[in-house]
C-alpha cells in the first residue's frame, strides 16, 4: 500500500500563524524531493489543540485513511499526548506519528521569517522521513500477582505485611531469625512521643502472627528471584535445614534493617571489653532485663552519653541518636533518680516537631547536656572541650556510646542478588531521592525502614505504609500490567556473546543465554533507556521507536 | 461514580500532587482543590533543591504535566473547600471556586493579553520583589500555563473604569470578563489534605530588622531572587538600591524559640544559600550564623561538608535573643554572640533569615471547614503522632506533607505515598463487598 501522510500545520493564532509562512510550507511540501512514491497531504488550522481541533484532526485522519501523521505545532512538553489521544481515537496507532515543534523552534526563535519558514520545513521533513521508517507498536496487558514478599521480620517489614494483608492479597514475611520483631523488640521502651511504647511492637507481632493472610517464614532468606513487576519467582530456603518453597509474588519488600557499627572501632573511642563502656543496644537489653548495672553488679551512680560516635568516619548522621540518647538517659533517671546523667553532644538533631519537647523534659530531669566540639575516650574518662571552653575531664563509672547506624550484614548480598543498586554508604538506594523514595532501581522492588538509611521506628513504620501506597496503586488484585512498549530488542543473529549489554543494563533486563551463548532482553523489565542499543559494538540491539534507521534518517534531513 | 471510587485532595504541592496521580493510577477519580491559579506548591519557586541540587522545575514539571493531562484528575484552582458533609467513605465537599476570567480550555498561554493591560501591582508570587499585571501568570514557566485576572485590581471588575485590553488583545476569545464564581457540591469517599506550610513571620522579631532593612530577606525571597525565572532574572542585588552583596550572613534557626521546634530543613537550605551565592558571587564572603547543625538524612552530612569553609565560614551563635541586626550606615551589622559567649560583630550587606516552617495561614479555617483537629503548634493533628499515622482526628480525613508539621520532601513524599495506601485501604473498607469477605473470612 503507498503510504499516505497527513501533515498538519497548527498557526497556534499568531504564534506560528504570524511568524512562519504556513502558505508557503504547504506549497513547498507536495514537491520535497525523494517522497514521489508517498501521498504527502499538507493542510493548516487554526488551533489544533482545542476541541474543535483534536476533532477536525480525528476526522481527518479517518476521512484520508492516512498511514502516517506528523502535526507540526508547539513543543511535545505541550501537546505531544493530546495528538497521541487523537490519533488513538482516530484508529490510527500513535507510534505511526510524530508531533515536530515549530513554535518555540523555529517561529519563536527566529525573527526573520522567511529564515524561520526554510527551517520549519527543514524540520517538517526531517519529520516525514522519521514516519516513514517508524513501525507500529502495541500495549500489551500483562497477568499479575497482587502477592508480596516481604524479607525481614522487623517493625517495618511487620508493617509492610500488615499494611498489604488481605482477603485478596497474600503476604510472605520471610524472617532470617527465629523471631519477629527485629531490634526494636528489644527496647523497653520507644520515644516517649511514641505514646505506647513497646506495646506497639508487641502489638504488631501478635497481629502478623494471628493475619491468616500472612504467612511468616522463620529462620529464613532469600535464595534466588527472577522476573519483574506483577511476576517474580522467588526461591526461599531455611538457614537451618535444606527446606525450599518457591514462590509466585508481584513485588518485593526489602525491610533488612540496620547494624549498629562497632563503637570501638573509631578512633578516639577504642575500649576494652572489660571497660565499663557499652553500645545503646546493651543498654536497651539490660534495661529490659535486670536493670542496667556494671560489672560488678552494682548500679552505676554516674553515666556519660556520648552522641555522634563514628558520624565524621561514616558521613552522615543517624538522624535518631539524639532522640534515643535521651530516652536512655530517661531510663537512669527511673532507675536511680540520684544517676548523674552527662550527655556530651555535638550537634542537637531533632528534626520532628515533637522532638524539642522531648528535649526540654529531658533538661527538666536534671540530664546535664554538654555541647562538646571534641571529645575523647580512656576507660571510663571522658575528655573533652565544651564548644567555647577548654579541655576537661571527667570520670564516670558508666559510658554509653551511640554509634552510627550503618546497613545490615546482608545488604550487599541481598542487591546483589536482586541486581539493585546500593549508595556510596552502602544502604539501598531509592530510584530518586526526592521523588520516588521508596522504590529501587528495579520496578516491583521496594526497600523500607532503616535499610534505605538510618530511621527510627516511626519513619520505619511510615516508610512501609507508603510502600504498601504503592503496590496497593501498581497490583491491583486481579488487575493487570502495562509494560513500557518502546524497548530493547536483540537479534539473536548478530549477538556475539561479549556481555556489553549486560554491563551497562541499569535495570537488570537483560540476562544471558548460556546455552544459545547469547544476550536476551526481557521486555518486560527494560525501560528502553538505550544503553544497550548505543554500547552493543555489533549492532544486535535495537530500541523500538528509536532505531538507527529512524534516527538517520531524521537526523539526515533536518541537516540537509 | 459511586463515592468511594472518588477522592477530593486539598492541595497541589508536591505531596498532593504525588498523591492524586497515585489515586489516579489505582483508578479512582481525584478532585485536586488549589488555592492559587498554578500548581506546584512550594517546591516551584525553588531553582535548585538540595541536597543534590537538582533543577526542581526538573523535578516538578513532569509531575505538573501529568497531573494536568490525567483524564481522571480534575484540578480545580483557584478553589477552597468550603464545608463537607456526611461521613465515613460518603462525604459531600462544598468547593468554592473562584472565577478565573479566562477559559482555561481556549487558552494556549500566548501571554500577548498581559502587555495591554494597565495595571501594575505588586507580585505576591514573587514575594512582592516584582510585579504583575491584573491578568496574569505568577512566573514563567507556570502551570497551567493560563493566565487568571485578578478581580481586585482589574480596571474593569474592580468597577474603577471600562476597560477590554485583554479581552480586545486575546486572538482566541479565551478572556471571558463575565465569568462568575461557582460552588460545586464533590461525592467523595475520602479526602486528603496536602495543604503545605507557611514561613514564620520574621518582622515579629524586631532585633533581626525584617522589612525596615532592606538588605533582610526571608528564604523565599531569596529564592525568588535567585531564580532565572524570578524578578530579576536570577541577579543577586539588594532591594531598592540594586548593588551586588559582597558580604552576606545567613542566619539559622530564627523563630525556633517561638514556635518551639526545629524545622529539621533550615540548615540544609542555609546551605544550598552559601551555594548559591557562590556560584553566582564567587567572590562573596558568606557566614552562616547557626546553633545546632541538623542534617538528619544519610546524604546531608555530605552536602554540609562540602560547603563548610568553602563557601561558608561557620559562625556559632549562643544566643538568638542577643542577636541584633542594625545599619552600619552603608549596609548591615550583625552583632552576635559566640560560642563562648562573646560579643562578635560582622559587617555584611546582605542578612538571609532562615525561618521557622509554621502552619500554613488558611490551617485554621481548612480545619474548621473540615471538622479536624489541629495539634498545639496550628499544624493538622494525626492520631497517634508519636507512632506514625497520617489519618486526621476524623475518619476518612488524611494528612500528608508538610501541613502534618515541618519536614523536606522526601518525606512530604513518602507520607503523600503512606496517606495514599490508607485512603485506599480505607475506601475497600467501606465497600459493601468489604463487609461480606470480612464475614466470611471470619467464618473461615
Amino acid at each position: 500500500m503507498k503510504a499516505k501522510i497527513g501533515i498538519y500545520v497548527c498557526e497556534c493564532g499568531p504564534n506560528i500563524g504570524e511568524t512562519i509562512d504556513i502558505p508557503r510550507v504547504l506549497e513547498t511540501i507536495p514537491a520535497l524531493e525523494g517522497y514521489e512514491d508517498v501521498e504527502l497531504v499538507p493542510k493548516s488550522f487554526g488551533l489544533l489543540c482545542s476541541p474543535a481541533g483534536k476533532e477536525y484532526l480525528a476526522k481527518e485522519i479517518t476521512d484520508n485513511g492516512f498511514t502516517h501523521l506528523v502535526v507540526a505545532a508547539c513543543s511535545p512538553r505541550d501537546h505531544n499526548s493530546t495528538f497521541i489521544g487523537v490519533c488513538k481515537e482516530a484508529g490510527l496507532n500513535p507510534y505511526l506519528y510524530k508531533i515536530i515543534n515549530i513554535r518555540e523552534h523555529c517561529g519563536w526563535i527566529i525573527h526573520d521569517k522567511e529564515a524561520a519558514t526554510d527551517k520549519a520545513i527543514q524540520y517538517i521533513r526531517s519529520g516525514i522521513s522519521r514516519v516513514l521508517y517508524q513501525s507500529e507498536l502495541f500495549e500489551r496487558q500483562l497477568e499479575i500477582t497482587p502477592d508480596v514478599l516481604v524479607i525481614g521480620g522487623g517493625i517495618a517489614g511487620m508493617e509492610a505485611a500488615l499494611s498489604l494483608a488481605s482477603h485478596d492479597r497474600k503476604v510472605y514475611l520471610a524472617e532470617k531469625t527465629g523471631e519477629l520483631g527485629g531490634k526494636a523488640a528489644r527496647f523497653a521502651s520507644l520515644l516517649p512521643r511514641q505514646g505506647r511504647g513497646a506495646d506497639v511492637i508487641r502489638e504488631k507481632i501478635k497481629a502478623v502472627e494471628e493475619n491468616e493472610h500472612i504467612r511468616v517464614h522463620l529462620n529464613t532468606e532469600l535464595e534466588s528471584s527472577i522476573g519483574f513487576l506483577g511476576n517474580f519467582e522467588v526461591v526461599l530456603a531455611g538457614n537451618g535445614d535444606d527446606e525450599k518453597t518457591d514462590l509466585k509474588v508481584g513485588a518485593i519488600i526489602i525491610a533488612t534493617g540496620y547494624r549498629m557499627s562497632d563503637p570501638g572501632s573509631f578512633t578516639g573511642y577504642e575500649y576494652a571489653d572489660t571497660d565499663e563502656v557499652y553500645s545503646s543496644l546493651e543498654i536497651e537489653r539490660m534495661n529490659g532485663g535486670e536493670g542496667i548495672a556494671l560489672r560488678s553488679g552494682a548500679k552505676p551512680a554516674s553515666v556519660a552519653l556520648i552522641h555522634c560516635v563514628g558520624r565524621q568516619e561514616k558521613g552522615y548522621c543517624s538522624r535518631i541518636c539524639c532522640n534515643y540518647m535521651m530516652k536512655i538517659a530517661g531510663y537512669f533517671k527511673k532507675q536511680s533518680g540520684a544517676t548523674k546523667v552527662t550527655e556530651f553532644f555535638f550537634d542537637m538533631c531533632l528534626p520532628h516537631k515533637a522532638d524539642q519537647e522531648f528535649f526540654d523534659h529531658s533538661v527538666g530531669l536534671g540530664i546535664d547536656f554538654k555541647r562538646v566540639k571534641e571529645i575523647g575516650l580512656s576507660g571510663t574518662s571522658v575528655e573533652f572541650a565544651e564548644t567555647g571552653g577548654g579541655k576537661q575531664k571527667m570520670d564516670f563509672d558508666m559510658v554509653v556510646l551511640a554509634s552510627a547506624m550503618e546497613p545490615s550484614e546482608d545488604t550487599e548480598a541481598l542487591a546483589g542478588l536482586l541486581e539493585i543498586d546500593l549508595d556510596e554508604r552502602g544502604f539501598f538506594k531509592e530510584a530518586h531521592q526526592t521523588t520516588d523514595p521508596v522504590a529501587t532501581s528495579i520496578d516491583g522492588i521496594f526497600v523500607v525502614g532503616a535499610s534505605q538509611g538510618p530511621r527510627g521506628v516511626s519513619d520505619s513504620m511510615l516508610l512501609a505504609q507508603a510502600t504498601a501506597g504503592r503496590i496497593r496503586c501498581q497490583l491491583k488484585p486481579g488487575g493487570k500490567i502495562v509494560p513500557e512498549v518502546k524497548v530493547s530488542e536483540i537479534m539473536e543473529a548478530y549477538c556475539t556473546g561479549c556481555r556489553t549489554c549486560l554491563e551497562v543494563c541499569g535495570y537488570g533486563a537483560i540476562y544471558f543465554d548460556d546455552q544459545k551463548g547469547i544476550s536476551i532482553v526481557n521486555e518486560a523489565v527494560c525501560r528502553g533507556c538505550g544503553n544497550c542499543f548505543g554500547s552493543c559494538p555489533s549492532g544486535a540491539l535495537r530500541t523500538k521507536h528509536f532505531t538507527n534507521k529512524q534516527l538517520y534518517r531524521e537526523v539526515t534531513e533536518a541537516l540537509k | 461514580m459511586s463515592h468511594h471510587e472518588s477522592v477530593v485532595v486539598v492541595g497541589a504541592g508536591l505531596a498532593g500532587m504525588k498523591a492524586s496521580l497515585m489515586l489516579a493510577h489505582a483508578g479512582k477519580k481525584v478532585h485536586l482543590v488549589e488555592t492559587l491559579p498554578i500548581i506546584g506548591g512550594a517546591t516551584i519557586k525553588n531553582e535548585e533543591s538540595f541536597p543534590n541540587l537538582e533543577c526542581s522545575t526538573c523535578l516538578v514539571a513532569p509531575i505538573q504535566q501529568e497531573v494536568l493531562q490525567s483524564p481522571d484528575i480534575e484540578t480545580m484552582t483557584l478553589s477552597a473547600v468550603e464545608k463537607i458533609e456526611g461521613d465515613k467513605g460518603n462525604f459531600t465537599v462544598t468547593v468554592r471556586k473562584a472565577a478565573r476570567y479566562v477559559k482555561i480550555a481556549d487558552c494556549i498561554g500566548c501571554g500577548m493579553c498581559y502587555e495591554p493591560c494597565p495595571v501594575s501591582v505588586a507580585n505576591e508570587w514573587e514575594e512582592n520583589l516584582g510585579e504583575r499585571k491584573a491578568i496574569y501568570v505568577p512566573c514563567a514557566g507556570s502551570l497551567p500555563n493560563v493566565p487568571a485576572v485578578d478581580k481586585e485590581h482589574c480596571l474593569k471588575l474592580s468597577g474603577k473604569q471600562e476597560c477590554n485590553a485583554c479581552v480586545e488583545a486575546c486572538m482566541f476569545g479565551a478572556v471571558d470578563l463575565d465569568d462568575k464564581d461557582e460552588t460545586v457540591n464533590i461525592e467523595a469517599g475520602a479526602v486528603i489534605v496536602a495543604t503545605g506550610s507557611g514561613m514564620f513571620d520574621a518582622s515579629s522579631l524586631p532585633n533581626l530588622g525584617y522589612g525596615k532593612f532592606p538588605g533582610v530577606y526571608t528564604p523565599f525571597e531569596f529564592e525568588r531572587l535567585f531564580a532565572s525565572n524570578g524578578p530579576t532574572l536570577g541577579e543577586i542585588t539588594i532591594r531598592d538600591t540594586g548593588k551586588v552583596p559582597a558580604k552576606i550572613a545567613i542566619i539559622h534557626c530564627v523563630g525556633r524559640k517561638e514556635q518551639g521546634y526545629c524545622s529539621g530543613v533550615c540548615c540544609m537550605y542555609s546551605f544550598k544559600f552559601a551555594h548559591f551565592l557562590k556560584k553566582k558571587l564567587p567572590e562573596a564572603s558568606v557566614y552562616n550564623l547557626h546553633s545546632d547543625i541538623c542534617v538528619p538524612d544519610k546524604s546531608y552530612q555530605k552536602f554540609f561538608d562540602g560547603v563548610k569553609g568553602t563557601h561558608t565560614e561557620m559562625l556559632y551563635n549562643s544566643s538568638m535573643e542577643d542577636l541584633k541586626v542594625s545599619s552600619n550606615g552603608a549596609g548591615l551589622k550583625v552583632v552576635y554572640l559566640d560560642e563562648a559567649g562573646a560579643e562578635r560583630e560582622i559587617d555584611v550587606d546582605m542578612v538571609i533569615l532562615s525561618v521557622a516552617m509554621v502552619p500554613d495561614e488558611g490551617a485554621l479555617g481548612l480545619a474548621e471547614a473540615l471538622g479536624i483537629e489541629r495539634d498545639a503548634r496550628g499544624f493538622f493533628k494525626v492520631l497517634d503522632e508519636g507512632i506514625v499515622s497520617v489519618e486526621s482526628s476524623r475518619e476518612g480525613i488524611f494528612i500528608a506533607g508538610t501541613a502534618e508539621g515541618p519536614k523536606d520532601s522526601q518525606s512530604s513524599v513518602i507520607q503523600a505515598e503512606a496517606a495514599v495506601g490508607q485512603v485506599l485501604a480505607f475506601l475497600e473498607s467501606c465497600r459493601p463487598e468489604a463487609a461480606e469477605a470480612l464475614a466470611e473470612d471470619l467464618k473461615a
